[in-house]
């Protein structure tokens, strides 16, 4: 097995010891890219030279040599990000972002830029200024959006550890899709400086998408710049929602996250409890509205009739049809997240975790992204923003933990959600997860992460 | 058929009334991105939340005083 293959904390630790060389790493990474990025569309971007600069200046940090991938949506030293984009609407400009900072400080070596969906704008991946990226369990599957490429090249093996962004959802989704722990954190707990929306946006956050949940809790106390401590959460107390969408979930993906909760309960020696949440769709779409038109607030309209003819036809659209959202809405909106926030701080006196699918079918087809549901035929983005949108609305941390595989071999995920700064018990609860299904889960492989072992 | 009408009519409007430019396949997209949000926005208008109003000082990274 390479090192590469070994968990984050793990190829962390032999790097310390001296068991494997930093260069190694690094240079069995990049031959891993070159080995399995062309099926996959994960990486869009090395720099050796630079990641060869960052791990001579590494210091003893936790993460000392570690190669890890960042979303095309931070900008490095270096190079600016292009947000999978053609064009951005506003400038971007190489710079050290807080994700690249808190990586360098750590030690980690930023082996590659992952792919984006164009603009951050869908759960699926399939669209981009660089290809859509392909999912490793299935490369004519999305892989997830819009942080497609880090959880691509983590599942694909080719790092341990990647760095994303979730606006709504663009970090839980790709877990989801990709069978890994992607940690959407509490807002503004993790490095943000340096984002091209950080003065606005009341919805972003960094976070990291890893194997497991133990590595998610070293990357993400990175990203924090603080350990996020590992605890108990003996008597764990979920709370479930029984409402019309929330039961709107493919069968296998439902019975496969009952499972799943009910092992969590037990391993927990919990409860389970069904809760309510009245107007959970108009939280999704609030979420939605308020992402939107923060994102245009620095727009003049005239801007967009220079809209780079490279951009999508979707994104030139829809950068048009956001102009007309009308205020209204968008202070409607806001009032529905003080309601939102009010109705969650008192569920969350009664349970710990709230508890459902991450999204509601695994992962659709690149070239048709439609997803069959009880009550239909959704696109994936329609159906996905329904159980995301709450926790960027609201600012409350969240997590997908893989619970399973459909039939046809693709993971599923389940989301917990807690209160603000709980982000340590959600990691806690997915490491309980893991324990109750015996890392089942967490250890299964993709299979582009198994076809031909770079060495190391 | 009538409220196809209606939808153009809106983007046409607004994109005139911002001076904002759009050729067919974008006018298609916008048309589209009615057809889905919009029905969902009047939803919105007329969700009845009492006297909630925005939070004063709002800060995502806790729990809602009071």
């Amino acid at each position: 097995m390479s090192a590469l293959d070994l968990p984050l904390r793990k190829q962390a630790a032999a790097l310390a010891a001296g068991e494997i060389g930093v260069a190694e790493l690094l240079d069995a990474s990049l031959a891993r890219i070159e080995e399995r990025n062309p099926a996959l569309n994960a990486v869009v971007e090395t720099f050796p030279e630079r990641s060869r600069e960052m791990l001579d200046a590494a210091p003893a940090g936790p993460l000392r040599g570690v190669p890890v991938v960042v979303k095309d949506e931070w900008p490095l030293p270096w190079r600016a990000q292009r947000f999978g984009a053609a064009e951005m609407l506003t400038p971007a400009e190489p710079a050290e972002s807080g994700p690249y900072r808190a990586l360098r400080d750590a030690g980690a070596t930023i082996v590659g830029v992952g792919n984006m969906h164009e603009a951050g704008a869908s759960s699926t991946g399939n669209a981009s200024v660089y290809g859509a990226a392909h999912n490793p369990w299935n490369p004519e599957r999305c892989p997830g959006g819009s942080s497609s490429g880090p959880a691509a090249a983590v599942a694909a093996g080719i790092v341990a550890g990647a760095v994303g962004a979730d606006g709504i959802g663009s970090i839980r989704f790709p877990a989801a899709y990709c069978g890994l722990t992607g940690l959407k954190p509490t807002f503004a707990r993790s490095a943000m400086d340096g984002h091209h929306m950080a003065a606005v946006t009341s919805m972003i956050v960094s976070g990291p998408l890893c194997r497991d949940a133990a590595d998610t809790r070293l990357l993400g106390s990175v990203l924090f710049g603080t350990a996020l401590a590992a605890g108990d959460c003996a008597g764990l107390r979920i709370g479930v929602l029984r409402d019309e969408v929330s039961e709107d979930v493919a069968p296998a993906v439902r019975e496969t996250c009952e499972a799943a909760i009910a092992a969590l309960r037990e391993e927990t020696g919990g409860e389970v409890s069904e809760v309510t949440l009245d107007d959970l769709p108009a939280s999704a779409l609030s979420a939605v509205l308020i992402a939107n038109t923060e994102g245009m607030s620095g727009i003049a309209p005239r801007r967009l009739n220079r809209l780079s003819p490279e951009l999508s036809p979707i994104n030139r659209g829809f950068a048009k049809y956001r102009m007309l959202l009308p205020a209204a809405a968008a202070v409607k909106a806001e009032r529905v997240r003080a309601l939102m926030r009010r109705r969650l701080a008192a569920l969350f006196e009664q349970v710990d975790v709230l508890a459902w699918p991450t999204v509601p079918a695994v992962a659709p087809p690149l070239e048709v992204p439609l997803v069959e549901l009880p009550s239909g035929t959704l696109t994936a983005d329609q159906a996905n923003v329904r159980g995301a949108g709450l926790a960027n609305l609201t600012g409350i941390p969240a997590i997908s933990v893989p619970v399973g595989l459909s039939e046809d071999s693709m993971p599923i995920g389940l989301q917990l959600q807690a209160a603000w700064g709980r982000d340590e018990l959600l990691l806690d609860a997915a490491e309980a997860l893991e324990r109750a299904n015996g890392r089942r889960w967490v250890e299964q492989r993709a299979p582009l992460a198994v076809a031909g072992q770079t060495e190391a | 058929m009538a409220a196809l009408a209606r939808a153009e009519d809106f983007i046409a409007a607004g994109l005139a009334s911002l001076g904002i430019e759009a050729d067919e396949i974008e006018l298609a997209v916008m048309a589209a991105a009615h057809a889905l949000f919009w029905p969902e926005i009047l939803d919105l208008l007329a969700l009845e939340i009492g006297e909630v109003s925005p939070e004063r000082g709002l800060d995502l990274s806790k729990a809602p005083a009071g």
